[in-house]
């Protein structure tokens, strides 16, 4: 059993384009997703836990500081118990599945057999790498990992190669694993599904500051910033004007899967426009909307006519600044 | 191309080869290989080509290695001095090193100390061999390392291993095959090495240093044997390490 342990993350790491600047806590057991678009400096948090970059900052795991500016601490990767997974697996070419897993000194062979099987990798223990297919070498990877005891893992977009129903069956994988182990996890993704899937709490991240942290529901659905909701894939912003009393520049934020047609106002905001453009979407059709100045798109079961009425079910409003107004604030601060 | 024009191109190729063995009798290698001290120049040649290779493994590899991961500051400009010394006629490098290590040189004064010489010595002729191959297995063997990714060396870190691990166990059995070609083609330059030998280490003979001599003295038919014996001793070292390469490829192919 393993036992209490704490990632505790406070790091600034110059890069050429900005500089990242993160803070992060992840409690033992718990699975933090970073989410942001490419570039925003994920990748760069991760390493700096893993202690592959040079940094200004703190990171501690339960009690062993591993990185600490002021104390003059920096314990090399190979002593910090961090696993790190990669879109590349990283399986070693010359040796075989069996040894790749029991790479690690740390690793135990009679530990071997029960994880192979949970795995599902224990027909393929003396096959090469080469062999296996790219779900099977994360598999491998991620045994690799366990058996190495990391007190916490790192998941960079490990999955991200492979088809939805592969990284699905696998996220969940190492969903359950890391519960079960009460192992910290922090995942890097660009896929807001995929982090959603496997996260308690998400942290949305663009050039290099983490803009909000919270329950996954949360953060889509009351974004810290209009910034945060374009990220987490608003498509649009319409004036709050449809609200009785709105203040001047206040907007509704406008999710394209957030959206009926018809008019409820009891519902959320009701929204009229012109429909400039519709294509098949999945079940159902994508329209694109211009109500007045302002455009959005959202989803509807069924193809739009030009002229329509929707309601934006419970929209989060922002201020004319971007930030986001507490529920009933849009109406007040008129 | 076909087939046909690759096997022409092949069998011209290994023209020397093929004419070598056909001017030649069993006789004709019986008499010059049972000859009194006939055989000595082979064993110089092997001698002096191990200790080569030796003295490239030990201390160019690690060259090697920090040139394939830009260990090194102005990393073009130690690449272009190994170039330099790759384009420098082996004649050219044999008159250099002369003036370089020679009886008259402040290295060829602490050699004397010593009691030792950098001309028509063993030690000249290692020195020879080592200038004429050294870059050939500096620029194999850093090729050989850059190919293996640093990726997979952060990840041996990561799972625990120190540096030294990382290398004993992740970069260097990946670059291996990669090293033994490069030493292969060292040892090919290092056996025949010849022009900078025929200045700095005319004595003691190995098989290059015989074949010319023999040539001289009596002959071109007489030293046909010598040449067939250069190519046995030279050849199975790269055949060996084409063999183990290919088949470790095909080990990580599963």
């Amino acid at each position: 059993m393993y036992g209490a342990r704490v990632l505790s993350v406070d790091v600034e790491v110059d890069r050429r384009e900005f500089t990242v600047r993160a803070a992060l806590e992840v409690a033992d057991g718990e699975r933090v997703a970073l989410f942001g678009p490419s570039g925003a400096g994920k990748t760069t948090v991760l390493e700096a836990i893993a202690g592959l970059v040079t940094l200004r900052g703190h990171v501690s795991l339960s009690d062993r500081v591993l990185t600490s500016t002021s104390e003059h601490v920096d314990v090399p990767p190979w002593r910090r118990r961090v696993g790190l997974l990669r879109q590349d697996p990283g399986l070693f070419p010359h040796l075989s599945v069996r040894a790749n897993l029991l790479y690690a000194r740390s690793a135990r062979e009679d530990e071997l057999a029960e994880l192979a099987a949970q795995l599902d990798i224990a027909a393929l223990l003396s096959a090469m790498p080469a062999r296996l297919s790219g779900g099977q070498r994360h598999r491998v990877a991620l045994g690799r990992l366990l058996l190495a005891h990391c007190d916490a893992l790192l998941l960079d977009e490990p999955f991200a190669s492979l088809d939805a129903a592969l990284r699905r069956s696998l996220t969940a994988l190492v969903k359950d694993i890391s519960s079960e182990r009460m192992v910290a996890s922090v995942l890097v993704t660009h896929q807001l599904a995929d982090a959603q899937a496997f996260a308690d709490r998400l942290a949305v991240i663009d050039e290099g500051l983490i803009l909000q942290i919270g329950a996954p529901d949360e953060v889509v659905l009351r974004p810290a910033s209009r910034r945060v909701a374009e990220l987490v894939g608003y498509l649009g912003f319409v004036p709050a004007g449809g609200a009785p009393g709105s203040a001047a520049g206040v907007v509704a934020g406008v999710h394209p899967e957030r959206v009926i047609a018809g008019a409820d106002p009891d519902r959320g905001l009701v929204v009229t426009g012109t429909v400039t453009a519709a294509r098949p979407s999945g079940a159902g059709w994508e329209a694109d909307v211009l109500a007045g100045d302002a455009t959005f798109t959202c989803r509807l079961p069924s193809r739009p006519v030009a002229q329509l009425a929707v309601t934006v079910l419970d929209p989060p409003y922002f201020a004319a600044d971007g930030v986001l107004l507490t529920p009933g604030q849009h109406i007040r601060s008129a | 191309m076909s087939i046909a024009g690759a096997a022409i191109i092949w069998i011209a190729l290994l023209g020397p080869v093929i004419t070598l063995i056909t001017r030649m009798s069993p006789g004709d290698i019986w008499t010059a290989l049972t000859g009194a001290g006939n055989l000595d120049p082979l064993l110089t040649s092997i001698e002096s080509g191990l200790v080569t290779l030796g003295v490239l493994l030990l201390l160019c590899t690690p060259l090697a290695w920090m040139l394939a991961r830009d260990r090194l500051p102005f990393p073009r400009i130690w690449e272009a001095g190994i170039l330099c010394s790759l384009l420098l006629p082996p004649l050219v490098i044999g008159l250099l090193l002369v003036f370089m290590v020679g009886p008259y040189t402040w290295v060829g004064s602490v050699l004397d100390w010593v009691h030792q010489s950098a001309t028509n010595t063993f030690l000249a002729l290692v020195i020879a061999e080592v200038y004429e191959s050294a870059p050939y297995y500096v620029l194999g063997a850093r090729a050989a390392f850059a190919s293996v990714d640093t990726g997979l060396e952060q990840q041996a870190g990561l799972l625990g291993d120190r540096p030294g691990r990382v290398f004993r166990r992740v970069t260097l059995p990946m670059a291996a095959p990669g090293l033994a070609m490069a030493l292969a083609v060292s040892w090919a330059r290092a056996i025949g090495a010849f022009g900078a030998v025929v200045i700095i280490a005319y004595h003691p003979f190995g098989i290059p240093m015989q074949i010319f001599t023999t040539l001289q003295e009596t002959g071109l038919y007489s030293a046909l044997p010598y040449a067939l014996v250069l190519l046995v001793v030279a050849l199975p070292l790269p055949m060996a390490a084409y063999v183990w390469s290919a088949r470790a490829e095909r080990r990580r192919r599963g």
